[in-house]
């Protein structure tokens, strides 16, 4: 007994106290900030003793005004559907891989162009999206076709789909394949010995045990994507605010650091919050 | 039908790179329309030792706190999954759910208002450790999950000590996870912009930093080239691993 | 092979001394720099913001170690104010007479204790010689980039700053008012005049309407002077027919006149006093402005810039009496100026 209790904080005392030590502390910090006024010039105002330095200022200024609310909404709306899109292709794609006999080489071509630069890939949509690409082009002559208006494919909400989608999906195929590499193949041919069909096969053995790697890739994109703000600045056009790009502006225009760091508490709160419906709802699963 | 769909994925993944790779080769400095096949934007990058330098300095940051955070999220990963264990779950998963910006500055804060720490190399290390061990985590978990426990008793029962149950049973079985892990992890950290922005001192730039602050100026090709040639070091580092230690990538029990 | 050849040179150089350079990006010529180091016998290091508040926000969280910093008028205002800058020491700098006087003396650092001039920008309109010709189009105004009269012209090809107090400042220019009116009623006004023009607009863009301009993708933009330079000479190497050209509107516009500090706590200053001195000498000073078509505080500098520079008047503007630099605001102005930025780009 006692050897499992070494065993079990051998394992875990690590990446505790190297969690606690660079993640709690600073979490704290900027909790407290959360609670304070702003520097005249940006950081903090300085602290005149514990009872005046502190307020509920910038909760109110939260809660006083739906415009934020709108904000979170609208930036839970677009990582959800990041987060379906990215299933959608990745599903398919690591059972593929996690299928194939070439399977390293294969999940080294998933990985490869994200060692690029990831401004340089955004870019790289910009002209494959531009007004005159050939993508653009293509799609506004099947418009015409239509009888329908062309149009602009840059600097539209499509436009930070697609690139989101393409920015996270990695997140999504990796966790896929490490669940899904390790089913077991005795199943499936049970399965197919007692006549089930593939898309039975699929439905009723392969998906339920791939659940875990299904919820936990949809976790490493959503929650992500739900602080992105560079995709939106570039690609984004004239509506496209997400709350990643607010809470960045609090730091880098505004100088108003207490209100950002509400704004991410709030972001935090909502994770979690999304967390734990999802639980609710995966029951066992999550 | 399915392998048509990998493939489709597949050119949705290659297509932005292709762009990126031809342009690296376009003899125009605006990346609009083809001009002309050109090495010079090569020679200039040969010639940037500003911008060779911030690329190695990507590279070393990428993989020290890959395999940093590899290891801590490899032991986090199973710790969560077999004991149960909720607050370090919370722990590691935290910093993936906090903004970017927010990491950066609290992080910043924390470095020089707490520890007096100098910034460089070890203060962008650590804090890329610190939002990559989530992701290292709940792949290893993932891949635990969808093993069968009877097969850790069986060999507990067979008298094997647990350091031998990890390294002769568990390891092996969760290899692709831990790979997983790693890749991510790499990714992650040769990509971060926003919190090495923070954390990294004076003096000390990695290639998006460099990058992000041409963008006032407009991106010139330069950095298609180095990025191809990232590209092409990264593959090439990974095709030795895989040569190095086959089984490492392979996956099998 | 040149990046470990580097890390050797940086173990074994370690005696000379080096000037930490905290610079906007492309904010001078590499040529430049390198004259500097062989004058001085040390090393420039170079870090690099593309933004203000960047640079604030960094310092503000205890970044340190930098010599000399390049910030515009509001943030050396913010900077001195936070006592976070080193009073010059004048008898270092004799090359300071080349600076036009109507640049001394400041707002923002009244008889020129902390900060010397080093090069300005414009926000002015851009655009596509053919395009704006064919459409005719006024482009004497700020009208062009709000009313939606001549917006409905270019749906879709105009662009304007990814940046709230530039864009708005425009807005207030274009009603009449002050672009450091903190007035918030004629703050929303501004906002409505925004929110009328925003769907003709296709995007907020901050720095890559430089190559959608070249391009010919975009055809007008709310944009920095030295950006539209840059366009220019884009779309001319790109054998562009068209030019793009730049206009100040006849309401004002906004002027940002950036100044070399010395930030405490850098570790040479007199390195860096010696370096101010060196990039005020008029041939140092021009080969800035040739490379980036910024404007050049510095009249020495006039002989060695390119004519088609020098008679730019969206570049050097005849008359600079229309020209406003931004003033920094307080933190709660700050937060309503956001809170409206937020309705803007959400509605």
């Amino acid at each position: 007994m006692n050897d499992s209790r070494v065993e079990k904080w051998l394992l875990a005392g690590p990446p505790m106290l190297f969690m606690l030590a660079l993640f709690a502390v600073p979490g704290a910090i900027m909790l407290v900030a959360s609670f304070r006024y702003p520097g005249e010039f940006g950081g903090l105002a300085p602290l005149n003793g514990l009872a005046q330095g502190f307020t509920l200022e910038t909760y109110r200024f939260f809660f006083s005004d739906f415009i934020y609310t709108e904000v979170f909404i609208k930036s839970v709306a677009m990582a959800t559907l990041t987060t379906l899109f990215c299933l959608l292709l990745a599903y398919p794609l690591a059972l593929v891989i996690a299928r194939s006999p070439k399977r390293d080489a294969l999940v080294l071509l998933v990985i490869l162009p994200f060692a690029s630069n990831f401004l340089i890939r955004v870019y790289a949509w910009m002209i494959l999206l531009g007004p005159q690409s050939a993508l653009s082009e293509m799609c506004n002559a099947v418009l015409r076709w239509f009888g329908a208006h062309p149009v602009e494919l840059l600097f539209s909400p499509f436009a930070v789909l697609v690139a989101m989608v393409y920015a996270h999906l990695p997140f999504m195929v990796l966790p896929l394949y490490a669940n899904l590499i390790r089913h077991d193949r005795l199943l499936l041919d049970a399965a197919q010995d007692l006549g089930a069909s593939a898309w039975q096969r699929f439905w009723r053995v392969t998906f339920p045990l791939s659940l875990p790697g299904v919820y936990s890739g949809s976790a490493l994109v959503f929650i992500p994507a739900l602080g992105m703000f560079v995709i939106p600045e570039i690609l984004g056009g004239t509506k496209d605010m997400l709350i990643g790009n607010l809470i960045k502006e609090q730091f880098l225009v505004t100088r108003d650091w207490p209100f950002g760091a509400t704004l991410a508490i709030m972001l935090t709160l909502a994770v979690m919050l999304i967390a734990w419906l999802a639980g609710k709802a995966g029951g066992r699963h999550a | 039908m399915r392998k048509m769909w990998a493939f489709a994925v597949f050119l949705f993944l290659y297509l932005p790179l292709l762009v990126v790779v031809v342009y690296s080769f376009n003899d125009s400095r605006l990346n609009a329309e083809w001009v002309g096949f050109t090495l010079g934007w090569y020679r200039v990058l040969m010639g940037d030792d500003e911008m060779l330098k911030a690329a190695g300095n990507s590279l070393l940051v990428a993989f020290l706190s890959s395999l940093i955070s590899t290891l801590l999220g490899t032991m986090a990963g199973i710790a969560i999954q077999r004991y149960r264990m909720r607050f370090l779950n919370f722990l590691v998963m935290a910093p993936v759910a906090m903004p970017e910006v927010l990491v950066g500055v609290s992080l910043l804060l924390f470095y020089i208002q707490f520890i007096g720490m100098r910034l460089g190399i070890l203060s962008v290390v650590l804090a890329h450790v610190a939002f990559s061990v989530g992701f290292a985590a709940v792949v290893v978990r993932v891949s635990l999950a969808a093993l069968d426990y009877h097969l850790f008793e069986a060999a507990r029962d067979l008298g094997a000590s647990p350091f031998r149950v990890f390294w002769h049973v568990t390891f092996p079985l969760i290899l692709p996870g831990v790979v997983a892990g790693f890749l991510m992890a790499f990714t992650l950290s040769i990509d971060d912009f926003v919190i090495t922005f923070f954390t990294a001192g004076v003096g000390f730039q990695t290639l998006p930093l460099r990058i992000y602050s041409m963008i006032k100026i407009a991106v010139t090709p330069e950095v298609n080239a180095v990025s191809t040639l990232l590209m092409l070091l990264t593959l090439s580092l990974m095709l030795l691993a895989m040569r190095l230690a086959p089984e490492a990538l392979k996956g099998r029990a | 092979m040149k990046y470990l050849l580097l890390l050797l040179l940086s173990f074994s150089a370690h005696a000379e001394e080096v000037l930490y350079l905290y610079n906007w990006n492309n904010y001078i010529s590499d040529r430049t720099i390198e004259r500097f180091e062989r004058q001085c016998a040390c090393r420039v290091e170079q870090d690099y913001y593309s933004d203000n508040e960047e640079m604030l926000a960094r310092l503000a969280a205890g970044a340190a170690g930098y010599d000399l910093i390049v910030p515009t008028g509001n943030a050396v205002e913010s900077l001195i104010r936070q006592h976070a800058l080193r009073p010059l020491d004048k008898s270092k700098l004799p090359n300071l007479r080349n600076i036009a006087p109507s640049f001394m003396n400041t707002w923002f650092d009244p008889g020129n204790v902390y900060s010397v001039p080093y090069a300005y920008t414009i926000t002015l309109i851009g655009y596509n010689s053919e395009k704006i010709r064919e459409l005719n189009l006024p482009v004497d105004s700020w009208a062009v980039i709000f009313d939606p009269r001549y917006l409905a012209k270019i749906k879709g090809r105009v662009t304007v700053l990814d940046s709230q107090r530039e864009l708005i400042a425009a807005a207030l220019k274009y009603l009449g008012y002050s672009a450091n009116d903190t007035d918030e009623k004629h703050w929303d006004l501004a906002r409505d005049v925004i929110l009328k023009a925003k769907p003709y607009w296709a995007a907020f863009n901050a720095s890559s309407y430089i190559r959608a301009l070249a391009t010919g993708d975009i055809w007008l933009v709310h944009g920095y002077s030295n950006d539209i330079f840059q366009a220019d000479q884009d779309a001319k190497a790109a054998g562009r027919k068209f030019r793009i050209l730049a206009s100040l509107p006849k309401e004002g516009a906004v002027l940002a006149l950036d100044s070399m500090v010395l930030h405490r706590s850098g570790k040479h200053p007199r390195l860096a006093l010696s370096f101010i001195n060196f990039m005020l000498e008029g041939e140092n000073s021009a080969e800035l402005t040739n490379l980036i078509g910024s404007g050049n505080p510095n009249m020495a500098a006039m002989k060695y810039i390119l004519s088609e520079i020098a008679d730019n008047p969206a570049v050097f503007p005849k008359d600079m009496k229309n020209l406003e630099m931004l003033r920094d605001l307080d933190y709660r102005q700050r937060r309503i100026m956001s809170r409206i930025w937020t309705e803007i780009k959400l509605r």
